[in-house]
This record gives structure tokens, C-alpha cells and sequence, in this order.
């Protein structure tokens, strides 16, 4: 699986005053390859400023503090480093000013760590803003600017929200993308769903863009979601 | 009895015989003032009138008329008297002409030796004139009658005053102990009540007084908090119950894993206890997400939206669902429905409607979903011909976990339906159940203004 490309010395800094889960997300993001530390906020803040972090990932509250002040600070100063917040605190406006103050993610505890992983691993592997115009994977491409889909020379007709969704996946091909994070980005539901609607979506997805006889593109992953193979 | 006069009742019956005292002394001052002066301007006028007209009869007339007046109008004249030019007495009752100007007005004098030769002094008032022919009139009136009637009234003040204060403070301090007799009584009860009586209630009489309100006002309030306390007891055992299942079975499968043989074996057990946990975070979340909305954004961060765009919108989303499930589904808008709202929770309620509504509709049944203006009155219906609810289950459906006996086979939280109705009414929406024999329609619709 892809896991085994992911060595990558990469320093990922942790501010969580919650040792156990602090030790549960080190203990998996290492087995991903990723190295990780725990920080203090200003410890973080400090590194973050001098280059020395690939990514944060920060409590809300860290010992009665808010850390969104310091990710506000930061920002301010023009310091890059992609944030995943976490927090306890999951009311709509909470993740609005969370996304608002220079978060690149809001993920709400409790959560599930293939969400956890999806979402570290997208704010890793996010690529920088290129505008490309064009993205392909295999022989299915996507034209942005025509808003056009070919599968190899077949011209696939997509609605709307369906080439939205397929966007998502051709921009992070090869990694675990979950259903809340399609309702976020796609759709823009920021509330958890009790049926299954996204996986009807990706199936009708699927049978418009998948060849016959060769593995769909899009695979299930069991317990987290899907995923755009990248070398199909 | 420190404690006795900080009471506010005591307070209150002293400040009450204060005021009586006020009042009472206001009135007798007003009395014995306004008496006293209009008896004075009176008598003034009087005198001036009869000086002016005694000025040009003649000495002999005078002289009579002083005697007349004298034996048979005393009530009137006092003091009369002429003086000659060289202001000696010629007739009269009064020996000296007192120090006034001749001008025929009245003055004040404070003390005149009295008619009749005693040496008592009083004050008078004198009217005195120069007649043509040099002589001096003197006329005079005693103010010893008002003087005594001023007395008088002064002596009612003082003796009538005293039982009057003493009165007022019996009925003050009456009222008083009744009054703090009550509040003792309530105040006890809260304690009561405090302590964990819940059930006792602060005793509201008949009479209806500012306490009976107060009262019946506090007992409706520890209904309510009693009411809303059951409701929390419900909740947590619920909670307790939905938390418990998931947690005994992973707990089961964990013992399992750790006596199984085979990595394959655990593999499932392993997989098997996530399931379990995932439902148990499902209702962690739900119920975070239920209290968010509860206590969460205030109207005053809302904004214009769209029922009807936020319905076409879940609509697309969800008929894919639908169509998988061979359910048909249709949707009725009258663009634009605009109203002030938070988007993000008008989407989650209507998404958990619409998400019900398909799960709870059997293969080839029906759902539609209509937005309208119905009066003014923003009106959202999602209307199912799928399973629907009992009729004994129609008002539970609302609270909190609560599934319906033929909803418990169908996964999830329990909590959509609270989610929905705390949105509504966070809009000023009301959430409500119809029957649609068969099936079910909710509809939500903006209260009446």
C-alpha cells in the first residue's frame, strides 16, 4: 500500500495536553513514517517561525489556553506551515473561526484516526499552489478551464457536484479521503450524516468514470473511506 | 431585635407611622395657619371700612355709635377711641393711641393694654385716621380669639397626634410580623427545598397579595427546573443506556480477542469491537452536536438565507439515496423562500428530515419534499409514505434517543429528530409530526409573528 512510500523525515509538531492522546497519535503517525514531537504552544510557535516544521497540529485549548491566538499571531507574521486544530469544541462556529484565524483543518474530538490520518496526510502531501489547469491520473484527465472529463478519448458527462467530487480526488490521488471530509469539501455540510448518501455518489461516480474490464479507479478503504489509485 | 428592625417589614411600618406623623402635623399646620389669616385679613378690612366711613360724622354721632358698638357689637370692635389733634383721649375705650401712622390702614400691634382698665397685654390690630376737623379715630379689633382659637388647634395636635402615632405603629407593627411571619415561612420552605424536600411548594393564599405572586411565580419556576431535571435524568440514563450496550459488547469481544488463538481470529474480534466503539462516538457526537445548538449561535449572527436554494440543494444530494433504494423523489419549491437563519444548522435539519424520510421508506415508496409560503409563514414539509410512526409514539419521537420500536432496527444515534426540533425552534420554527396514513410528514414552519 502506499504506507510503505511514506518515509519521509518530515517533522510534525504536536501541541496536545492530553498525554494519552498525544501518545496515540504519535505512536501512528511514526508507524506512517512521519516524524513527530510534542511541543508547548510557544515551543511550536518558535520552531514554526523558523522553518523547523512540516505541519502543526494543535489542541484548541492547551492548559487552559487558547492556541488559536498563537496560530493568529503566526499567520500574522506570515508563517506557512499548514495547522490541523483539534478541538473538543464542535459547534459550526467554532470551526469557522478556527478555519478563519489561519487553521487549515478543524477536526472535532472524538474523532476516528483514519480521519485523523486523512486529514495530517492531506495537509502534508498539499500541494502548493500551483494553478494547474489540467489533472490527470492514469489515462482519465481532467480539463479545469473546459470543464471536461476524457477517459482515454471517451468524453465522460459529468453533473456538476459528480466533476466537483472527482476534482477532489484527482487533487490528492493516492490518499485516504473520508466521507467527512468529501461532505466538507464538496458539498460543504459541515454536520455528520447518518446514511450512506456519499458512498450512492461515489458509486454513480464510479460508473461513469471506471473502464470495463480494468479495477475501478476509486477504491473502498475499509473503516476510513476512499481512495484515488495513482498509478492506475 | 437588631435582627427585628433590619426586617424589611418593621422598616416598612415605621416608615408608615413617619408618614402619618407628616401627614397629620401637614394638615393641622395647614388649618392653623389659613384660620388665623383669614380671620386677620377679614377683621382688617372691616376696620379700614369703618374708619373711612366714621371720618366725616360728626364728634356726637361717633360718640353714640362707639356705644352702641361697644354694649352691643363687641364681636366686631374691640377698641374705640377719638383722640384730640394734641392726641389726648376725648372718648373711647383705649387711653394711649398706639405708635401708627394716621393712614387708615391696618397695622399689626403686638401688645396693646386691653379694653375694660386690667393690665392684661394682647396683640390687636389698629386702624387709626385723621378726621378733617384734626381729631384722631381710633379703631381696634383683638386678636386674642384667633390667638386662642390657634391655641386650641395646637392642643389638638398635641394630644390628638400621640394615640394617632401609636395607632399607626400597632397597625405597622401588625402588618409587620404578619407580613414577616410569611416571608420566615418562605424562607423556610426554600430552605426545605434546598436541602432536597423538592416537592414542597411556598404557600400562595387566596388574596392574591404581591407575595402570593411572587410565590406562585417561584413554584412555577421549581416546576419547571423539577420538570427539566426529570428530563436530564431521562436523558442520562438514556445516554447511560445507549453508551452502556456498545461499551458491554466491546467489552465481550475484547475478552474474546485476548483468549482467541489465531491473528485472524482477533483481526475480526478487533474489527468487530470498532463497529461497537464507532456507534458509541457517533452518540458522543450527536449529543455534543445537540448541545451546540442549544446553547450555540445567538440570532443575532443571522443572516438572509434561502430555505428554498438550501432544499434544492439537499434535494440533489439526496436522490441518488433515494433512487438507490428504488424510492421516488420529488420536490415542490416556490423560489425564493428567504429568511433570517444560520444555513449551516437550516441544512443539517432539513438533511436530517429528508435522511429519516429515506430511511425510513421502504423500496418503491414515495418522499417529497416541498418549501412554500404559506401565509407569510415559511413552511418546509418532507412527507414519506414509508413505515410512520404509532400513535403512541407520536409525542416521544421529539425527545431525546428516543427510537421507535420499529426504528431501532434501523442504525443511528436517536438524536436527528432533537438536532432538528432545537434547530427549528432556535429559528422560531415549529417542528411538528402529521400523520399521512401511511407514512409521516414533518413539517417545519416559521412560528406567527
Amino acid at each position: 500500500m502506499t504506507k510503505t512510500t511514506s518515509t519521509r523525515a518530515q517533522t510534525i509538531l504536536l501541541v496536545e495536553d492530553e498525554a494519552e492522546l498525544a501518545n496515540e497519535i504519535k505512536i501512528e503517525l511514526d508507524r506512517l513514517g512521519y516524524l513527530v514531537r510534542t511541543a508547548s504552544i510557544a515551543e511550536a510557535a518558535d520552531a514554526a517561525r523558523v522553518g523547523d516544521a512540516a505541519m502543526m497540529i494543535m489542541d484548541r485549548i492547551v492548559f487552559g489556553e487558547d492556541s488559536l491566538k498563537t496560530l493568529e499571531v503566526l499567520r500574522k507574521e506570515g508563517v506557512k506551515v499548514p495547522v490541523l486544530v483539534i478541538s473538543a469544541l464542535s459547534s459550526i462556529d467554532e470551526k469557522v473561526h478556527g478555519l478563519k484565524v489561519g487553521g487549515d483543518d478543524y477536526l472535532t474530538k472524538p474523532f476516528a484516526m483514519v480521519e485523523f490520518v486523512a486529514r495530517v496526510e492531506a495537509l502534508m502531501r498539499r500541494l502548493d499552489d500551483v494553478r494547474t489547469t489540467k489533472l490527470r491520473v492514469g489515462d482519465l484527465e481532467m480539463d479545469l478551464i473546459e470543464q471536461t472529463v476524457y477517459r482515454g478519448d471517451t468524453k465522460i458527462d459529468l453533473l456538476p457536484r459528480e466533476f466537483k467530487l472527482l476534482e477532489y480526488f484527482l487533487r490528492h490521488p493516492g490518499q485516504v479521503i473520508t466521507r467527512a471530509m468529501l461532505l466538507e469539501e464538496v458539498w460543504q455540510y459541515h454536520f455528520s450524516l447518518e446514511t450512506n448518501v456519499v458512498d450512492v455518489h461515489i458509486s454513480n461516480l464510479r460508473k461513469k468514470i471506471d473502464a470495463r474490464g480494468v479495477p475501478s479507479l476509486i477504491v473502498n478503504i475499509r473503516g476510513a473511506g476512499f481512495m484515488l489509485s495513482a498509478n492506475a | 431585635m437588631r435582627e427585628f428592625f433590619r426586617s424589611s417589614a418593621v422598616r416598612v411600618a415605621l416608615a408608615f407611622v413617619l408618614a402619618t406623623t407628616v401627614a397629620t402635623t401637614a394638615v393641622f399646620a395647614l388649618v392653623y395657619f389659613q384660620i388665623g389669616a383669614a380671620n386677620e385679613a377679614r377683621n382688617r378690612l372691616i376696620l379700614e371700612d369703618e374708619a373711612a366711613k366714621s371720618v366725616n360724622r360728626s364728634i356726637d354721632e361717633l360718640r353714640n355709635a362707639f356705644e352702641v358698638r361697644m354694649t352691643h357689637d363687641l364681636r366686631r370692635l374691640d377698641y374705640a377711641a377719638l383722640f384730640g389733634a394734641d392726641r389726648k383721649i376725648l372718648f373711647g375705650n383705649i387711653d394711649v393711641l398706639p405708635a401708627i401712622s394716621l393712614d387708615g390702614k391696618s397695622h399689626y400691634v403686638t401688645a396693646s393694654r386691653a379694653p375694660g382698665g386690667d393690665n392684661r397685654l394682647e396683640p390687636a390690630i389698629f386702624v387709626a385716621r385723621e378726621r378733617p376737623d384734626g381729631t384722631i379715630l381710633l379703631l381696634g379689633r383683638s386678636l386674642l380669639e384667633t390667638l386662642a382659637f390657634r391655641r386650641i388647634v395646637q392642643s389638638a395636635l398635641a394630644t390628638g397626634l400621640a394615640p394617632m402615632l401609636l395607632l399607626a405603629l400597632a397597625i405597622g407593627a401588625f402588618f409587620a410580623r404578619r407580613a414577616s411571619r410569611r416571608l420566615t415561612t418562605i424562607h423556610d420552605t426554600i430552605a426545605l427545598i434546598m436541602k432536597g424536600d423538592t416537592h414542597l411548594r411556598l404557600p400562595v393564599r387566596s388574596r392574591n397579595d404581591t407575595i402570593d405572586k411572587i410565590s406562585r411565580d417561584v413554584n412555577l419556576m421549581l416546576d419547571e427546573i423539577m420538570r427539566l431535571l426529570v428530563q436530564i435524568k431521562g436523558v442520562s440514563d438514556n445516554i447511560a443506556h445507549d453508551l452502556r450496550s456498545p461499551l458491554a459488547v466491546v467489552h465481550a469481544q475484547l475478552e474474546r480477542g485476548l483468549e482467541s488463538s489465531g491473528d485472524e481470529q482477533l483481526r475480526t474480534v478487533v474489527k468487530q469491537a470498532l463497529t461497537h466503539i464507532d456507534k458509541a462516538m457517533l452518540t458522543v457526537s450527536a449529543l455534543l452536536r445537540l448541545a451546540d445548538v442549544e446553547y450555540g449561535p445567538k440570532s443575532s449572527k443571522f443572516r438572509p438565507i434561502d430555505l428554498s436554494a438550501i432544499c434544492t440543494d439537499l434535494f440533489e444530494f439526496y436522490e441518488p439515496l433515494a433512487t438507490s433504494k428504488s424510492i421516488h423523489m420529488t420536490l415542490e419549491t416556490q423560489s425564493p423562500v428567504p429568511i433570517l437563519g444560520d444555513g449551516d444548522l437550516m441544512r443539517e435539519a432539513v438533511s436530517n428530515l429528508i435522511g429519516n424520510a429515506i430511511k425510513f421508506t421502504p423500496e418503491h415508496g414515495t418522499v417529497s419534499v416541498s418549501v412554500t409560503q404559506e401565509d407569510g409563514r415559511p413552511v418546509v414539509r418532507v412527507r414519506d409514505n414509508g413505515i410512520g410512526v404509532e400513535p403512541g409514539e407520536r409525542d416521544k419521537i421529539f425527545q431525546r434517543f428516543y427510537r421507535t420500536a420499529s426504528g431501532h432496527r434501523v442504525p443511528g444515534s436517536g438524536l436527528g429528530l432533537s438536532i432538528a426540533s432545537a434547530i427549528a425552534n432556535l429559528h422560531d420554527f415549529d417542528l411538528r409530526f402529521d400523520d399521512n396514513d401511511p407514512g409521516a410528514v414533518f413539517e417545519m414552519a416559521g412560528r406567527k409573528k
